[in-house]
């Protein structure tokens, strides 16, 4: 059982992840009505967002420390703010703010920090190659570091997938690939592109562990997790680990999702995994008010951020030819 | 005279509906059953078709929100 | 001996979307022809992401429109070896940025198979595919690289800026031998959530017929300078040409239609006329269209009035936020000013 602080840390990040998204949601529709132009508002482009998947990037996040890589995908929010992305920062970047992690010209896809050695990227699987060099840095250099990188599970039939998995066993680095596995790639299931029912099945042809975890469990997903990115620290190598998780809004904002069958957005919902973690940790004795301060934390801490980017400026046109080259 | 309606049953009342472009301009000849606009609801996109052949009269523009059922133009 | 005039009925106009005539002219095409089949990223039930394939899998079923995995590489070589074995499949890649995982199949499979093979064996597919920004897609998902396809021999490059011309070209992508990428701009398909331009909403015929490849046309006539332009970009023209006539000087404007192939005589015979020619894409400025379009007319000896000018994106990737990335791209705006600077005495 995860130990205490890291189960309160990890209700306290799936709120603010959370409470992140409910935010975003609203202020992206902004100056989309009445046609929903993307274009528009203060918001424009793609926003894929994550609730329902904040287990996920708690239950890995919980094991890591600044030095560890995260690299993510195109739905990325939960994960950068469990790695400790700069939420003011994120926030503005989102808001293509001066302020932003890269001033504004990489957007909610392109999020990247060097502090927490957190970026993400919009090209299905192709996080994993990074996350390969990365760990094989920390191995070159007797660190202790890993690297993990999140994926989806579209991103399993990929052939950057595979050599990724092949690679990182060949050259034994301290790698873990965590599947989200939401069951849709955009509008496609997974049961109708994908030739094995379980992506952790596909670990035996890389020579790896591979992890199954049902329920979209923090507790359960913090301690394979720990397990595998111990035996990754010790030298012994990468695994994978697929998670059963669920995706609560649409693939982007405006999706009509008319590909779900009826009722199951709201079977999810009810299954929301927040409130029954809350439930959980009151009936393992924990404190409300402990849970009720965390919740407030989190809730400031993504207020302010949102306060802080909507006042920010935006940057100078010019500076768009600025960090094309170092 | 043939009024043009928006139409009713395809998405629910709560949701926001527009004509994101009419197709013909005002006073083109337009055919029945020839898609004449493209109403967005969200991300959606439902056709509008002429329910006869004749001169299309636009009542309501592009971009202006509109409900089920509402009349934006006609044909005669 | 001569025999009463037939005056056949006029043929009542009907407009599409470009989208629309994407997915029209692909299913008259499946239907006529049982060796045509379509296949990509969520292009069944939901009809592509683009409305490229609305309706189709209705009416053909799932073994002509096949959703595929996310697994590029492997479906557009599936779809060389299908037009080997003398199918006709048209391969959707959702954003032209995703070359990059499956570009050997494109370039080293596809555009060199009719070669190596001493004509032996074509390569009928055509690969359509999204381009193009200016809505906060960014870097990864708002590029066109007309000029990384156009430079690679062996395959065949158009993009529409109608919908009567995305209809006619489609049906003539499907019925050629080579593999053609149908480029289409996400600012032109119709979709609404992308922003509509009207002027790309064009009568297209019910029935059969055909925009050739490699053809340009003459959007516009004009006298005192030619425009050329590809996709988005021709809309950028003849909205700059509209301001240039309110100041009584004529810009002529060219739809090049045809990356590859180029058709340099069009555009050479234009400028043989006006002396002064801008070239406007929103590719990457350097090693680009502009530039080819640019070397073409200086080569053959035509003698200009005004140096020529290219109108592209800067050589960085496109930004996110949109007060820098509606300053990089190009827009009627940059147009005219510069157009006007040409044609100053």
């Amino acid at each position: 059982m995860s130990n205490r602080s890291d189960r309160l840390w990890m209700y306290g990040t799936m709120v603010k992840s959370r409470h992140f998204e409910a935010l975003i949601k609203p202020a992206y529709f902004e100056g989309k009505t009445p046609v929903f132009n993307m274009a528009k508002g203060p918001l424009p482009g793609e926003m894929h967002l994550s609730d329902g998947q904040e287990p996920c990037a708690v239950g890995v996040c919980a094991h890591l420390r600044p030095g560890d890589t995260v690299t993510a995908t195109h739905r990325p929010h939960h994960v950068a703010i469990a790695k400790g992305v700069n939420l003011d920062a994120m926030a503005a970047e989102i808001f293509g703010k001066a302020t932003g992690l890269s001033g504004g010209r990489g957007g909610h896809m392109h999020l990247f920090d060097a502090r927490v050695n957190f970026a993400c990227s919009g090209i299905i699987a192709q996080g994993l190659g990074p996350a390969v060099g990365a760990a094989l840095a920390s191995k070159l250099r007797g660190e202790d570091h890993v690297a993990v990188a999140f994926l989806g599970e579209g991103a399993a039939n990929q052939g950057a997938f595979h050599e990724a998995l092949n690679l990182a066993s060949v050259w034994k680095v301290p790698a873990v690939f965590v599947i989200e596995d939401n069951a849709y790639g955009i509008s496609v299931a997974k049961r109708d592109c994908t030739a094995v029912a379980r992506n952790a099945d596909r670990a035996a042809a890389y020579a790896m562990p591979g992890h199954f975890i049902p329920g979209n469990d923090p507790d359960a997903i913090h301690a394979v997790a720990g397990e595998a990115i111990a035996r990754a620290r010790r030298g012994e190598g990468p695994s994978l680990i697929e998670i059963e998780t669920c995706r609560l809004e649409g693939h982007f904002m405006g999706d009509a999702e008319g590909y779900r069958p009826a009722g199951e957005v709201e079977r999810l919902k009810a299954a929301d995994p927040i409130p029954a973690y809350r439930n959980r940790l009151i009936a393992d004795g924990f404190d409300t008010a402990d849970l009720d301060k965390a919740e407030a934390d989190a809730r400031a801490a993504v207020d302010a951020a949102f306060a802080a980017a909507r006042a920010a400026a935006y940057p100078q046109p010019e500076e768009a030819f600025a960090h094309v080259f170092a | 005279m043939t009024d043009i309606t928006v139409p009713t049953g395809l998405w629910n009342d709560s949701d926001e509906a527009a004509i994101s472009a009419w197709l013909y301009a005002d006073g083109d000849t337009v055919t029945e059953g020839a898609i004449i606009a493209e109403i967005m609801v969200e991300k959606s996109s439902f056709e509008l078709t002429a329910p006869a052949s004749g001169t299309l009269h636009i009542a309501v523009a592009a971009e202006t929100p509109v409900t089920a059922g509402e009349i934006v133009g006609r044909i005669d | 001996m001569s025999s009463p005039e037939t005056i056949a009925a006029p043929r009542p106009t009907r407009r599409l979307t470009i989208a629309r005539a994407i997915a029209e002219a692909i299913g008259q095409e499946m239907e006529r022809d049982p060796a045509v089949l379509v296949m990509g990223e969520d292009i069944g039930k939901l009809g592509g992401v683009f409305g490229t394939t609305t309706g189709l899998l209705d009416k053909f079923g799932a073994e002509r429109v096949r959703d595929t995995p996310i697994s590029e590489t492997a479906f557009i070589g599936a779809a060389v070896g299908l037009a080997a074995s003398g199918m006709r499949p048209i391969v959707e890649l959702m954003f032209v940025d995703f070359f990059g995982v499956c570009m050997d199949a494109i370039y080293n499979l596809a555009a060199k198979q009719s070669y190596f093979s001493g004509g032996q064996v074509a390569c009928p597919m055509v690969l359509m595919t999204s381009v193009g920004g200016g809505y906060g897609d960014a870097g990864q998902h708002s590029q066109t690289l007309y000029a990384t396809f156009g430079h690679l021999p062996g395959l065949k490059i158009v993009i529409p800026s109608t919908a009567h011309d995305a209809k006619g070209l489609m049906l003539a992508a499907i019925r050629d031998p080579n593999p053609v990428i149908f480029m289409y701009h996400k600012a032109l398909q119709g979709m609404g959530w992308l922003g509509t331009v009207q002027r790309s909403i064009t009568d297209a015929p019910e029935g059969d017929y055909a925009v050739p490849l490699g053809k340009a046309a003459v959007v516009r006539k004009g006298s005192d300078i030619t425009l050329v332009g590809l996709g988005l970009s021709v809309h950028h023209a003849l909205d700059a040409a509209a301001r240039l006539e309110k100041q009584g000087r004529s810009a002529e404007v060219i739809d090049l239609r045809s990356i590859a192939p180029l058709d340099r005589e069009t555009v050479r015979a234009s400028v043989r006329k006006t002396g002064r020619l801008l070239v406007v894409d929103d590719d990457y400025m350097s090693y680009g269209v502009g530039a080819e379009i640019i070397a073409s007319v200086c080569e053959a000896g035509i003698l200009l009035r005004a140096p020529p000018c290219r109108i592209a994106h800067p050589d960085i990737p496109v930004p996110f936020t949109p007060v820098m990335e509606h300053f990089v791209l190009p827009d009627a705006d940059k147009v005219s000013a510069a157009a006007i600077t040409m044609l100053e005495p």
